[in-house]
């Protein structure tokens, strides 16, 4: 079939038109080889813009289509979908980008039309060449793989299983719940956050299609979209999980005593333990680093008093493989560790807590049950809450942590409700409170007496310089609307801690073949249309794993997260782009530079054959193969030598 | 087009030595909240460059802010988008004096006798310096001093001569070096 090609030059409205002499571009097209028709037009990517293009193949005969408008990221497939409409594979087609490449960053209209003509007469030589190409389908495994097991992981779990796929939820620690269950109260509505919570846990822990991995983590993820197979540790609890009834008498005759972590250190816990009285599953597990048994040798008093025989020290790791068609990654996040940031004194002064030290401290199941208490054991009369600590600064983080402003109004609620007559301050920079019902609840707290000063503290201080300030905290700082420096004496500070990516998060990317942006949280496929998805196909993400966000945010992505996974299930398969390399099984010698080299790990080795295999639903079409070859044994389809040397031909026309 | 004839205030201070990101300070007020002498400022660090921003050049020149500067460097160690607020300040202090305001306070010639001591000998010597400051500004005030200087002296911290470095021809040429164009 001799190549008949049309090329369409888009205006885009004035997005190229202002700066290419579109027409000009239209009429050079005509000069170019086997080019039939050439057309300029407003907006091809509308309706009528794409039945030009129908109208010239079904007419005209066109066999090949070359447009000239926006960058293959946007309309790559919609034009693609209008050749293929109108009865011609879908891979007859090239696009050439005169608007990102081109216009958008081109001052001279001359210069502008000139690179355009070149971009087009490449785009033309190209797709003379081009060859109908299939794309493949593959089966999408209906069970799905979620990692985390905070309020994102759970919403998300929930929202699938529902629907009747199996899900597998891994928790790292010995119960799901995450930060959210540290939280005593939630902004802006005050809902107890346990209360919220549990319900949603012990749903996961009940449900038939859940299958809960605490005390687990992932070892080990191979496959691809459809078709993961994934490796996970269940970590010895020493406690056998089907005989432990939650009694607690274990934790009850543990001689031990460890920090808690759960209360932030602040309350201890015993080395065999559940974080908390609601851990979901209620099984206990053994802390080998701190147990008396496995340091000495001996102990054993858990296992004396359990009535269940539940105890079981030989207990070991276990490795099992699961296989699933999508993951959710809600690994959650770290609260930024204030010690660096000196001038604030957190491990200096005693009275100085982080936001989450004091969640636990008003939470009534917490370590000084609900009571608001200084080290001393005294109640405080005055108490600064500072804003933005670790965020909104280069020298930490840069970004705003989203949920700083609104937990410290809250915090000032709390307080005022706590403590009777507590003086509360809050020392800010700038309020961002865009939520519903936020701003309200800026205007409530400052109506129930929060003092609000605008001014980042430059140092917390125990020096006193005046009588008042002696065995107090002073917060030293301008008020920054009046433009005095000030000093206020308190009893206690609260520093507002930023969330931040956990510190593994660059290993969990690496894990799941996803990318960390420069704050090392994961990176999504689109900012702002595929906020969920990543640039590996099957794997999404939700919840503070990608960006400092609140509870509202967390569970709507989560239930997007799940949608997207429930389409692709529903489905039933996925489609793999056809433009893969593949190996001339004639030609491989066997060397395996490529298994070496492909990013995706897509390539093997048959050992029988001698002779290296592309999978092709694994391949990305990268390239990085089809260069390395020594022998020169690998053809990446819709991107040939031909091809390739025809682009470079047209360009230097 | 002539140079400068279209520069603001804010463009001017910009361009002084690393004084660039003036424009991204979010006036969080942590370097006024930091600084050692903030009390004496008429307008405290954070709004000399808001004033800087809003082209208040003559207002800010006039008054004693910028002045009591005793480069600490706490604003510039805590500033949280590193604008170097100490830098601006002295910028400022440099710019006020090449364009002919009189600085309300003994600022200047406190740098100038420290200036002629490390000039003339290579070291600071306390000594001569300061005589040359309170002969300047106010003899009356150094009698305040005397207790201290006797103390100092005393305990060999003060010695009555100056000890010159070596090779203070070298540091001659250093110094001119860097004054060339510079206040001094």
């Amino acid at each position: 079939m001799e190549p008949r090609i049309g090329v369409y030059i888009c205006h885009c409205g004035s997005n190229i038109a202002a700066t290419v002499d579109v027409e000009e571009v239209a009429e050079y097209a005509k000069t170019l080889p086997a080019v039939v028709i050439s057309r300029d037009y407003k907006f091809m990517c509308s309706d009528p813009g794409q039945d030009l293009i129908k109208k010239d193949i079904r007419e005209l005969g066109v066999n090949r289509v070359v447009v000239a408008s926006c960058s293959p990221q946007m309309h790559e497939p919609t034009f693609r979908r209008a050749v293929q409409d109108a009865g011609l594979n879908p891979y007859y087609f090239e696009m050439a980008n005169i608007r990102e490449h081109c216009s958008w960053v081109t001052e001279s209209r001359k210069e502008a039309t000139e690179k355009a003509r070149a971009l087009v007469s490449a785009a033309v030589h190209r797709v003379y060449y081009h060859q109908p190409l299939e794309n493949k389908e593959v089966p999408v495994h209906p069970d799905t793989l979620i990692v985390g097991g905070g309020i994102a992981g759970i919403q998300a779990a929930l929202e699938i299983a529902n629907s009747g796929h199996r899900v597998y939820l891994v928790e790292r620690e010995p119960s799901i719940g995450g930060h959210m269950m540290q939280l005593d109260k939630t902004f802006p509505t005050l809902d107890c956050s346990a209360c919220i919570l549990t319900p949603k846990m012990s749903l996961v822990g009940a449900h038939p299609m859940i299958e809960l991995l605490t005390y687990s983590e992932v070892d080990n993820v191979s496959g691809y979209v459809g078709n993961f197979r994934v490796k996970i540790r269940k970590k010895a609890r020493y406690v056998d999980a089907s005989k432990c009834n939650g009694c607690g008498t274990c934790m009850t005759k543990c001689p031990v005593k460890v920090d808690s972590e759960f209360d932030e250190k602040l309350s201890k816990r015993k080395a065999i333990y559940t974080p908390f009285a609601q851990a979901v599953p209620n099984v206990t597990v053994i802390d080998r680093e701190h147990c008396t048994y496995f340091l000495k040798g001996k102990c054993r008093a858990c296992e004396k008093f359990c009535e269940r025989d539940a105890i079981d020290f030989e207990q070991e790791d276990e490795l099992i493989e699961i296989q699933v068609g999508n993951v959710i990654l809600t690994t959650g996040y770290k609260l930024f560790d204030p010690s660096p940031v000196k001038e604030y004194g957190y491990g200096r002064f005693d009275n100085v807590l982080t936001s989450l030290e004091f969640e636990r401290m008003v939470n009534s199941a917490g370590p000084t049950a609900g009571h608001i208490l200084l080290k001393n054991g005294k109640e405080p009369e005055s108490i600064a809450i500072i804003h933005c600590v670790g965020s909104r600064d280069e020298k930490y983080h840069e970004y705003c942590s989203r949920v700083c402003c609104m937990y410290a109004m809250k915090f000032a609620h709390l307080l005022i409700e706590h403590v009777h007559g507590a003086k509360v301050y809050e020392f800010y920079i700038d309020i961002r409170s865009p939520g519903k019902g936020y701003e309200e609840f800026y205007n409530r707290v400052q109506r129930e007496g929060a003092v609000f000063f605008r001014g980042r503290p430059g140092e917390i201080t125990d020096v006193a310089l005046t009588p008042e300030e002696k065995g107090k905290l002073i917060v030293q700082f301008e008020d920054t609307l009046i433009g005095k420096q000030r000093r206020l004496p308190v009893d206690m500070v609260i520093l507002c801690s930023g969330i931040e990516p956990q510190s593994d998060s660059q290993e969990m990317a690496h894990k799941f073949n996803i990318s960390c942006g420069k704050e090392k949280f994961f990176t999504e496929k689109h900012p702002k249309l595929d906020p969920v998805a990543t640039m590996t196909d099957g794997v999404f993400i939700a919840g503070c794993c990608q960006g400092p966000r609140d509870i509202p945010d967390t569970v709507a992505q989560a239930s997007a997260a799940a949608a997207r996974v429930l389409a692709l299930i529903n489905k039933g398969k996925v489609e793999i782009e056809a433009d893969t390399a593949v190996i001339d099984e004639d030609k491989c010698s066997g060397c395996r530079v490529c298994n070496l080299l492909c990013p995706y790990n897509a390539i093997t080795y048959i050992e029988k054959d001698k002779v290296s295999h592309i999978n092709e639903a694994l391949c990305k079409g990268c390239g990085t193969c089809v260069a390395g070859c020594p022998s020169g044994a690998i053809i990446h389809r819709h991107f040939t030598n031909d091809q390739i040397d025809a682009e470079l031909q047209g360009i230097l026309v | 087009m002539s140079e400068n004839v279209h520069m603001t205030f804010m463009d001017e201070v910009a361009a002084l030595p690393a004084c660039d990101k003036i424009n991204e300070c979010i006036q969080c007020g942590v370097c006024s909240g930091s600084c050692s002498t903030a009390e004496r400022w008429e307008y405290p660090p954070r709004k000399v460059i808001a004033m800087v921003r809003a082209g208040m050049k003559d207002e800010l020149l006039k008054s004693n802010s910028i002045w009591f500067c005793v480069s600490c460097y706490l604003c510039t160690a805590r500033c949280p988008r590193d604008i170097k607020p100490a830098n601006i300040v002295h910028g400022l202090e440099s710019m006020a004096l090449k364009e002919g305001y009189k600085p309300p306070t003994t600022t200047t010639t406190m740098y100038r006798s420290f200036a002629g001591s490390i000039t003339e000998y290579g070291r600071v010597y306390e000594f001569g310096f300061m005589l040359k400051y309170f002969l300047k500004t106010n003899p009356f005030a150094a009698l305040k001093m005397l207790p201290l200087a006797i103390s100092l002296f005393t305990h060999g911290r003060m010695p009555l001569t100056a000890k010159p470095v070596k090779g203070r021809e070298q540091l001659t040429k250093i110094i001119s070096k860097m004054s060339e164009g510079g206040v001094r």
